[in-house]
């Protein structure tokens, strides 16, 4: 399965590719100012949806994407210790094991395919998530247990709180797509994507997700 | 003779039962309704079967009725049993599908979360995966396996799958992501599917299992709810057809054939089967397309359990009735025995047998009722018959057989000695002595009746005491009238037993201080010479008597000569009618002359006779029908017929100088008390002066019966008719009566007058007679007068009138007038007359 973000660079057409190449001019021309972008998510339903993920593309974020390190994913109570993980291209994820049982993490998705053979403790090697795109984490052993891991080409990107809120700092005023996502969404849906113009100001967009906030 | 007054019982009053009503017809009435007609055909006509057939028919139709509520029962408590046990094998079906859906559910959830078969689901080589869903599908028995994508679109399907089949899953899945599960035909094969989720973790699409329903399925359900079972199938366009079923082929075919019917008749099955479908609806996109389950049991399966039930019923029922038509039976020998006994008693009694006394009488019922009824009426007709024996074979006042019986006796003793012949034909003979006693109307008259019944039994104890030898007997038969059965006797023996009868009687009886002379007249017939059967040989005996009575003789032994004119009588009456109709009859007059007066010798009058002109006989003499006219009354219409013709010819005679006309009337004139009306008016209507018209009665004519001829000539002298006693001194009249007797004239019996000329005693009779008469004022003729000496010695004894052959013998009437001018021109006529 391909990732429609994917998409969207490989095969630009032609007026986009002018109009991206005016807005990296327009980067260019405000290089030192950047900008807050405060969004407040919600359901259709207006109430707040907490987890939801938020992040910016463009090819300005694209380039200036750098992986994480040390990112962990934890294994206790036999459960992820976090449900939803936001991690640029190129980052090394572990799964220690906290629990005396064994896990057998694994995953199907295309964005990152990968299996962690019945271990205990922590992992020889961490997994490289070189992919964009929504990996969905399982365990062989414990079919209740779920996390996403969501690889972006972006260094601007968040997570929401309790209030649905996500704060961006340090965003270089620009044109992006603002994306969302939300682990409630339907396996396998693309992240919401939406134009954004960032301005020194900063921004304040309000997304309001395909999902009822308060069944979850 | 006095009846029977004593005491007879009253007829016994039967009750009255009438045992014909018991056999009447059946008791419905018109109506001509074939079932009407039947009923009466086939309705028994005997008291007995008709008990036992309703005794029976009322049994049958209760048993035949509780056999039929217990049957019907039976039918109803097997249906609803039937429809129960559809209806829970329905909910069998239905938890036994559901229970299998869940099971198989449970598997393909298992497999759906099997890590390779993920890891298979998740790459992207559709080949793995298709190979992965067969081999995991062939894990839990499952023939078709599929995957769909999240939004329920196929994805692949095993590798063994067809491609159609697979085609044919996808309208299915929003129903099968609802429930979970379906049944559906797949390829032509029913299957049932199960959907579950595969999740990695997340859901990442659909496995769809289909297990087919097979055999083994519906076996367990024929084990579990005793039910049959069938699947059905239909898809568009084609009939239905059986996937599996529990049931042979031919009975397959006939539920295919019967469809919709709920109950169904199974070849080898000899009651339905209740079918109970159910449809399983949805199973493709065709909505024609589907599949139905059906359950079906037979009655017969149902209904077992009750035969034993049923056979002790029917074995109960038979007993029953075998029961009851004994008990029927003996009933109704109990009511129709008596009764036929009843019946034979009463058809004995009808042959006049009542010598057997009645059974059951002693029973308390109605049958013993009408037995006693029944006994007291044979008891109270056989004393009436014993009676009635008595009144019709014996003679009451003698003690005698009477007339039937002796006529029995006789019969049976001809019957005896015809039946004894001998080789030669020689028969024991017997004899028949008939006796009338004479002038016994005039004792019991003059007597009483009292001393007449007692000279009877008088009679007949001298009978008794003379004749009777053994075997012979003595009957009165009337009256005076006597017989005696003389066995073996033949002419010679009859006549001396007659004989020595009429010597005895010669003996004057003695009773009551009167002494009675006894006369009677013998007639003797015998078997076989004068008669060959009994009724005969009794009227020949009569005969012969009766001519003895004539003769005056004691006995005559029966001879064909006297019964010649018996023989004739019958014809001779009816002749006698033709003759007066006819104008046969003539009348002849013989003259009568006056001997005193003033012309002695003068024709004055004649005596009127009548003669019988026989058309091929010639002239009949008046002894050969004028005694026989008085035996049978037949004398009054030749009276009648006399009286007119001389009233006819009257003028004629007075021209002649006749002062009267003599007619003779006869006994049975006498007692007609319509005579003297008669003779008026024949008189008037020919205007003849009664005074004309003499009337001759003789004095054994008046003797009969006194009372009523002493009546009738009082009234004939009343209408100034002249009346003469006819034959004076022959009779046995008394002098006293005599005087009572309003006559006119005496007529001395010509037997004196004609002995007179010889006998001096006659004349002295003759004198005397005229003497008398003239003292008691009456006129005297002397008849008989054969000769002129005769002539004047009644002249000289001063008879008045004198008729006789002398003068003339009786004439026709148109030779009167001859007669007269030739006598009144003869001188010696007056002459003698005169001297």
């Amino acid at each position: 399965m391909k990732s429609p973000v994917v998409a969207h660079h490989t095969t630009p057409s032609r007026p986009l590719r002018r109009a991206a190449a005016l807005l990296c001019l327009a980067a260019l021309a405000l290089p030192a100012t950047a900008a807050v972008i405060e969004v407040t998510a919600t359901g259709i339903d207006g109430k707040p949806l907490p987890e939801t993920v938020v992040f910016l593309e463009s090819r300005e974020a694209r380039a200036a994407a750098r992986p994480l390190t040390a990112v962990e994913i934890e294994q206790d109570k036999r459960r992820f210790t976090t449900r939803v993980t936001v991690v640029p291209v190129g980052t090394e994820i572990t799964f220690p094991n906290r629990d005396t049982v064994r896990h057998h993490v694994y995953s199907f998705s295309p964005a990152k395919n990968f299996e962690l053979k019945l271990y205990a403790g922590k992992p020889a090697n961490p997994v490289l998530f070189d992919k964009p795109g929504i990996a969905v984490l399982g365990c062989n052993i414990h079919d209740s247990m779920v996390a996403w891991v969501l690889v972006v080409e972006t260094p601007y990107f968040g997570l929401a709180d309790a209030t649905g809120r996500v704060r961006l700092d340090n965003v270089p005023p620009g044109t992006y797509r603002l994306r969302s996502w939300h682990p409630a969404m339907a396996p396998g849906a693309p992240a919401m994507e939406e134009a954004l113009v960032v301005t020194a100001a900063g921004a304040h967009p309000r997304l309001k997700l395909p999902l009822a906030a308060s069944g979850l | 003779m006095p009846d029977s007054g004593e005491g007879t019982d009253t007829p016994a009053r039967a009750t009255p039962v009438e045992i014909a009503t018991l056999g009447d017809t059946a008791p419905v009435a018109g109506g001509g309704t074939p079932l009407l007609s039947w009923l009466r055909r086939w309705w028994p006509q005997r008291l007995s079967s008709r008990i036992v057939v309703i005794f029976l028919g009322l049994l049958l139709v209760v048993q035949l009725t509780g056999l039929a509520l217990v049957q019907w029962s039976i039918d109803r408590n097997a249906h609803s049993q039937l429809d129960q046990d559809l209806e829970i094998g329905e909910r069998i079906w239905h938890r036994l599908l559901v229970q299998r859906a869940s099971k198989l559910a449970l598997g393909a959830t298992v497999l759906a979360a099997d890590y390779g078969f993920r890891a298979a689901a998740a790459s992207d080589d559709t080949d793995t995966l298709r190979s992965a869903l067969d081999n995991h599908g062939q894990r839990i028995g499952a023939t078709v396996t599929a995957m769909l994508k999240p939004d329920l679109t196929p994805r692949a399907g095993g590798e063994s799958v067809d491609p159609a089949a697979l085609q044919a899953l996808a309208p299915l899945a929003p129903a099968l992501a609802r429930q979970g599960n379906a049944l559906a035909l797949l390829g032509g094969q029913p299957f049932q599917l199960v959907m579950v989720p595969m999740k990695a973790p997340q859901l990442v699409g659909y496995i769809v299992m289909g297990f087919p329903l097979d055999q083994m399925l519906i076996d367990d359900m024929h084990a579990i709810s005793g039910l049959d079972v069938a699947l059905l199938m239909h898809q568009a366009g084609q009939a239905e057809r059986v996937a599996v079923s529990t049931l042979s082929t031919a009975m397959t075919d006939v539920l295919l054939q019967h469809p919709g019917e709920r109950q169904v008749v199974m070849p080898g099955f000899s009651s339905a089967h209740v079918v109970r479908r159910i449809d399983h609806p949805g199973s493709t996109s065709a909505e024609a397309a589907g599949m139905r389950t059906v359950l079906l049991r037979s009655l017969d399966d149902a209904i077992a359990p009750y035969h034993p039930l049923k056979t002790t019923l029917a074995g109960l029922t038979l007993l029953g009735l075998l029961v009851a038509g004994a008990a029927s039976v003996f009933t109704a020998r109990r009511v129709t025995t008596p009764l036929r006994s009843l019946v034979h008693a009463t058809e004995q009694m009808g042959r006049g047998d009542y010598s057997q006394a009645l059974m059951h009488v002693e029973r308390p019922d109605e049958i013993g009722e009408l037995s006693r009824a029944f006994e007291q009426m044979r008891v109270s007709i056989s004393s009436h018959e014993g009676a009635i024996r008595r009144l019709a074979y014996w003679d009451r006042l003698t003690g005698l057989p009477n007339r039937a019986q002796f006529r029995d006796e006789v019969k049976k003793a001809i019957a005896a000695s015809a039946a004894a012949a001998d080789e030669a034909g020689q028969v024991r003979p017997l004899a028949v002595v008939m006796l009338d006693l004479d002038r016994f109307k005039h004792v019991n008259d003059v007597l009483g009746y009292a001393f007449g019944d007692r000279l009877l039994q008088g009679v007949a104890e001298r009978l008794l005491r003379l004749s009777v030898r053994e075997g012979d007997l003595v009957a009165r038969l009337s009256g005076d009238e006597f017989a005696l059965l003389l066995q073996g006797a033949d002419q010679q023996a009859a006549l001396a037993v007659a004989e020595r009868v009429a010597d005895v009687f010669q003996l004057p009886m003695t009773m009551d201080d009167h002494t009675v002379d006894l006369a009677a007249g013998f007639g003797v017939a015998c078997w076989p010479t004068h008669a060959s059967d009994a009724d005969t040989l009794i009227n020949r005996a009569e005969v012969a008597m009766y001519s003895a009575k004539r003769k005056t003789g004691s006995a005559q032994v029966y001879d064909p000569a006297i019964d010649a004119g018996s023989s004739r009588s019958l014809s001779l009456l009816s002749e006698l009618r033709h003759a007066v109709e006819n104008d046969e009859l003539r009348l002849f007059l013989q003259p009568k002359l006056a001997l005193d007066g003033a012309q002695p010798g003068r024709f004055i009058g004649a005596e009127a006779l009548v003669r019988w002109q026989h058309p091929t006989r010639g002239m009949v003499p008046p002894m050969e029908f004028i005694p026989f006219a008085e035996q049978t009354g037949f004398v009054r219409h030749l009276t009648l017929w006399m009286l007119q013709a001389v009233a006819q010819e009257w003028p004629a005679l007075q021209r002649l100088g006749l002062t009267s006309v003599s007619v003779n009337l006869s006994t049975r004139d006498l007692l007609d008390q319509e005579l003297p009306a008669k003779i008026e008016r024949i008189q008037r209507r020919h205007g003849m002066p009664a005074r004309a018209m003499c009337l001759e009665i003789t004095e054994s004519a008046i003797m009969e019966e006194p009372q009523r001829a002493l009546a009738t000539l009082n009234a004939l002298s009343a209408a100034g008719f002249k009346l003469s006693i006819d034959d004076f001194g022959t009779g046995y009249s008394s002098l006293a009566y005599l005087k009572r007797l309003p006559v006119n004239e005496l007529k001395i019996d010509r037997s004196f007058v004609m002995a007179m000329e010889k006998d001096a005693d006659d004349a002295k009779i003759v004198r005397s007679t005229i003497d008398l008469a003239h003292n008691l004022g009456l006129t005297v003729v002397a008849e008989g007068v054969e000769n002129s000496t005769v002539l004047r010695l009644l002249g000289e004894l001063q008879c008045d009138e004198a008729q006789g052959y002398h003068m003339s013998r009786p004439l026709p009437v148109a030779e009167m007038a001859a007669f007269a001018a030739r006598w009144n021109a003869q001188p010696t006529a007056t002459e003698a007359a005169g001297a």
